[in-house]
């Protein structure tokens, strides 16, 4: 195939397009505000697991180098600052840009629908969710009913460990016991124990068609309340005694498609996780981020609000069945 | 010895994982939204031909396997090992029974076959896409029978049995596919 030439189908361009288009309707007829943030800015998320690509800005009559600034790698925090500011419920349609992202589900550039809704909680935001996709999905595949797991129930049917309490010699028999040995060293922090089995052996499953029964369907499956270390910007909270983040990812056929949150809005929190966010990137060997300070300031003033990410491309793959991601993108990053 | 980097993982490329030399058959990113990414990848243990999964944290390094394939032309088997030789330099080479393998079906003398070699010893031999060999003994051949249906086993020079159209006679030349084990035709002079 000619590399100049577009890697997805007429086809699929055209469903990229109709998909954009209902979305728009959905959120103007539940008079969700459409708005557009910067894609440019001079500070980016801290998280040690996600890499911003970064520019300089160059005044036209020097060619001095001047000031750093970063591609977004998601419209979280301008957003959150337009909610601050009374916006009300607001979404947005995106291209964002992550380092290192590449492969077959991955493209360094993609395209993010997110959303906020004020006033709700995760709980809420999971039913618009869970509409939304019905309304877009429905017509292409043919869906059993929605499930919503926690995070702990899915561990504990998958695995039989719990994943709040489970300890590091739990954790690393479990890791054996599912053909993981020695991935990790046995100093690394829980939480890598709990990332290298989700992403092995429980999202594989999730929204899959039952096993054995060959006439079975995908669904939608929400996974929500993770746990309080990896609530990122979430809010916390106890649910049955336990201490978790009041966060939910959504997955169809065992691929993620969208991370979700009741905000976080303390100031001080937020502050501190970024802080620790920091450390945990020094730890790793990688360049610290300046806080977000206009960001920090807006959490202040964040109203009680949940808000979720969702991607274009893993929602085109499902609706198309398409298995590699350059299926539903007109040029991806190599022929770009 | 030379290190890989996971972000230099591709299909083709040779490492060493648990003392044995492996090649990459697919390389898949697990990276979630939130967390910790994973390389994971299929491996064929280049010994036992045998493919497992392996998952490696990314960013963390694997050791390289000293592996190349070279051309080499096959020259004799002395009932013990099989000699091959430079077609260049001369330099000549011994493969035992495990790098050869099944490949001793479709080994002729001066044919080119690819060895592949691993810390300068060969490891594997692979012989050409297509080798012609001659009928050693077949049953006799129906003659008019060109129809191409039905067919009956012919044994090969080199001991390999294939299934022929009944029209194939003792000492003919056959064209053979070595990927498949299968005739293709008669080999046209």
């Amino acid at each position: 195939m000619n590399q100049w030439q577009p890697s997805a189908s007429f086809e699929l361009i055209r469903l990229r397009a109709d998909t954009l288009r209902t979305i728009r309707s959905f959120f103007h007829q539940n008079n969700v505000l459409e708005v557009d943030t910067p894609s440019l800015s001079s500070a980016t998320v801290p998280d040690p697991f996600i890499e911003s690509f970064q520019t300089r800005y160059v005044p036209l009559t020097q060619t001095m180098q001047t000031d750093d600034f970063y591609l977004h790698t998601s419209p979280e925090f301008p957003m959150k600052r337009l909610l601050a500011a009374g916006s009300g419920s607001i979404f947005q349609i995106s291209k964002v840009f992550r380092q290192g992202e590449s492969g077959k589900k991955h493209n360094p550039e993609f395209t993010l629908l997110e959303w906020y809704r004020d006033g709700w909680d995760h709980q809420q935001l999971m039913t618009e969710v869970n509409q939304l996709f019905t309304l877009l999905l429905s017509p292409h595949l043919d869906l059993a009913e929605t499930r919503f797991v926690t995070y702990e129930d899915a561990f504990q049917e998958m695995l039989g460990i719990n994943p709040h309490t489970a300890d590091k010699k739990e954790l690393l028999a479990c890791t054996e016991k599912a053909g993981l040995a020695n991935v990790l060293d046995e100093d690394e922090e829980r939480d890598r124990f709990l990332e290298l089995l989700f992403s092995h052996i429980i999202e594989p499953a999730l929204g899959k068609s039952n096993k054995g029964d060959s006439g079975s369907k995908p669904c939608i499956c929400f996974l929500y309340h993770y746990p309080a270390s990896q609530a990122s910007l979430a809010k916390t909270n106890n649910h049955n005694g336990q201490l978790v983040a009041e966060r939910f990812e959504v997955f169809i056929d065992g691929m993620e498609l969208g991370n979700g949150f009741h905000e976080l809005n303390d100031a001080n929190e937020q502050r501190q996780r970024f802080e620790n966010d920091n450390q945990a990137r020094k730890l790793l060997g990688l360049k610290e981020i300046p806080m977000d300070e206009h960001f920090l300031e807006a959490v202040a003033e964040l109203p009680d609000c949940a808000g979720v990410a969702i991607g274009i491309e893993r929602l085109l793959m499902v609706m198309s069945e398409s298995r590699h991601i350059n299926d539903v993108i007109t040029f991806p990053f190599d022929r770009a | 010895m030379a290190n890989y980097n996971t972000n230099e993982f591709r299909s083709g490329l040779k490492l060493m994982i648990d003392g044995d030399p492996c090649s990459i058959v697919e390389n898949e990113v697990v990276k979630p939204g939130k967390g910790q990414a994973f390389n994971r990848i299929k491996i064929r243990n280049l010994k036992t031909g045998r493919v497992v999964e392996r998952t490696y944290k990314s960013g963390e390094s694997v050791e390289a396997a000293d592996v190349m394939d070279t051309d080499l032309q096959y020259l004799y088997n002395d009932g013990e090992q099989w000699h091959f030789m430079h077609p260049e330099t001369f330099e000549q080479m011994a493969a035992d029974k495990t790098a050869v393998g099944d490949a001793n079906l479709w080994l002729k003398e001066q044919d080119m076959c690819t060895v592949t070699l691993w810390n300068g010893n060969p490891l594997a031999v692979t012989p050409p896409n297509f080798v012609v060999l001659t009928v050693a003994d077949t049953d006799p051949s129906l003659k008019g029978d060109t129809s191409g249906g039905g067919g009956k086993p012919a044994t090969l020079e080199t001991g390999a049995v294939v299934q022929v159209p009944l029209f194939i006679a003792i000492g003919e030349e056959l064209k053979i596919d070595t990927r498949t084990g299968k005739y293709v035709s008669r080999a046209k002079d």
